[in-house]
């Protein structure tokens, strides 16, 4: 992940940081859908969070921890992530 | 807890994790007979430390019984209170959805040290790595209520919760919480004490206490009432119970296996033992009176048992002290010397062993221990039967708390 969070990216974070198993395809298609729907609750999205400024090596929106649904967070992380490329 | 009260606290479910089973079963199989876990530590990390033998839960799964998403956000102490959280709900059947309403069940737990190897993980990324590296749920795994909030949420139990840090006795005074929020309105809560004192950090947290047991040998590190006492074995895991109010545990058809009947703590100060002996006492007193209960009635107890020659001393003046002429005749009985102390989780577990005694007619023996140096009738070598109808469990802690728990047995009928 450099440049741009993919759902499977996403997907991934959930279940190494939250233990939150969920399939990509999912994710991508609910658009509605909310993290609290998934089962991943403030904690979990901080740690997403914190995990994507480690690897990114640059911070993330200070309202990233406060999306309501995967579509909002990939959304606001995409735009920070291909503004800094 | 008065026997004429509206609202009487009955225990219908038991759940257990510790050193000699996972399961309620084993535990008491295990208990029953004196089998002796106790073993050199062999937790990764450990080995260096003068800590040399200590009660492992071993063969514990936690992702066979608990959900990831609860596993990532908690410590080990938490992994086994919510699996004997779950083990005492199923023994009652009691769930929030068939139940009806979330805001009567609560939950209660005690905790010594919270979580410890969780927090060690966390810090050495802290140390190793930077602050960034820190996990957000260090905020919430490590902390002594962890237990009581993942229980409830996992369980969807809304009503009165809370945490007891009152030291080992802790997971008495407990019960008695649990108790005196049914005596106020609450329909069941789920309580209990699970601990997982025996990763590297928090062993090192215990190397300063001098009561704790320094041998090598297994079967001699933990031998309480004996002139061969040295200090006491520390343990991990613990018990949850599921405690109701008497007639809505009736009315759903469950069974009452216990009357939670009387408590009492006192407090007499740190690692000053002599002194526990006028405070165990006390709370003995007090326990038997709430419990409306003559020394007299008392069947059985379980000793706290601590290993160190004054506090076993203490402990068996006390037992004289309170039951009067009647200590002569009662038998007393350490189970934990097989399974090592869990802290908070010991006197808990020691509780569940009453309940299981009083319904099995059988006295546990004491593992290990055989030459006894006080005036008490410490059961040994095997069970003895006997009927028993009032169980009394004591608990001091290392810091100076000490506590009494009377226990009637139940009619065991769901109506």
């Amino acid at each position: 992940m450099t440049t741009h969070l993919t759902f499977d990216e996403l997907a991934a974070l959930m279940k190494s940081g939250a233990g939150v198993t969920v399939d990509p395809k999912v994710l991508e298609a609910r658009t509605e859908a909310t993290f609290a729907d998934y089962g991943l609750d403030s904690l979990g999205l901080l740690g997403i969070v914190g995990e994507l400024e480690n690897r990114s090596g640059s911070p993330m929106p200070p309202d990233a921890e406060q999306s309501r649904t995967p579509h909002e967070f990939v959304g606001l992380i995409n735009s920070v992530l291909t503004a800094g490329a | 807890m008065s026997s004429q009260g509206p609202r009487r606290a009955v225990v219908t479910g038991i759940g257990v994790v510790a050193p000699n089973g996972t399961s309620t079963e084993a535990f008491w199989k295990a208990t029953q007979e004196g089998v002796s876990v106790l073993d050199r530590v062999s937790r990764e990390g450990c080995g260096h430390l003068p800590l040399q033998v200590a009660g492992e839960v071993r063969g514990f799964d936690p992702g066979a019984v608990i959900e990831e998403r609860y596993l990532v956000q908690t410590d080990r102490f938490t992994h086994f209170a919510m699996a004997a959280a779950g083990l005492a709900l199923e023994d009652a059947r009691l769930d929030a959805q068939s139940h009806g309403s979330p805001f009567a069940l609560g939950v209660v737990t005690a905790a010594g040290s919270g979580g410890g190897e969780f927090g060690q993980r966390e810090l050495q990324r802290l140390w190793g790595q930077g602050s960034r590296y820190v996990g957000p749920y260090q905020s919430i795994a490590w902390f002594y209520a962890a237990s009581t909030g993942q229980i409830s949420i996992r369980g969807g139990f809304k009503g009165p919760c809370g945490v007891v840090a009152s030291d080992e006795a802790g997971g008495l005074d407990a019960l008695a919480h649990a108790a005196r929020n049914i005596r106020r309105g609450t329909d069941a809560v789920v309580v209990g004490a699970a601990e997982a004192p025996l990763a590297p950090y928090s062993i090192v947290c215990q190397l300063g206490y001098p009561d704790l047991s320094a041998s090598g040998d297994p079967a001699r590190a933990y031998l309480p009432f004996t002139s061969e006492a040295c200090g006491f074995v520390p343990a991990e895991g613990g018990a949850m119970l599921v405690v109701e109010e008497e007639s809505a545990a009736r009315a759903r058809g469950a069974a009452v296996r216990a009357v939670v009947a009387g408590h009492a703590a006192t407090f007499t100060g740190a690692s000053d033992w002599e002194k526990s002996r006028d405070g165990l006492a006390q709370a003995i007193r007090q326990a038997l009176e709430e419990a409306q209960c003559a020394p007299e009635e008392v069947d059985v107890v379980f000793a706290d048992a601590l290993g160190v020659p004054e506090a076993d001393r203490a402990e068996a003046l006390a037992i004289a002290d309170a039951l009067g002429a009647w200590a002569g005749n009662v038998p007393v009985s350490a189970p934990k010397t097989g399974t090592g102390r869990a802290y908070c989780g010991a006197p808990v577990l020691d509780a569940s062993a009453a309940v299981l005694a009083m319904e099995h007619g059988l006295v546990p023996p004491t593992p290990n221990v055989i030459d006894i140096c006080h005036d008490i009738d410490l059961v040994t070598t095997r069970a003895r039967p006997a009927e028993l109808r009032t169980a009394l469990v004591l608990s001091r802690g290392l810091m100076g708390s000490n506590a009494a728990l009377v226990l009637r047995a139940g009619d065991g009928n769901p109506s």
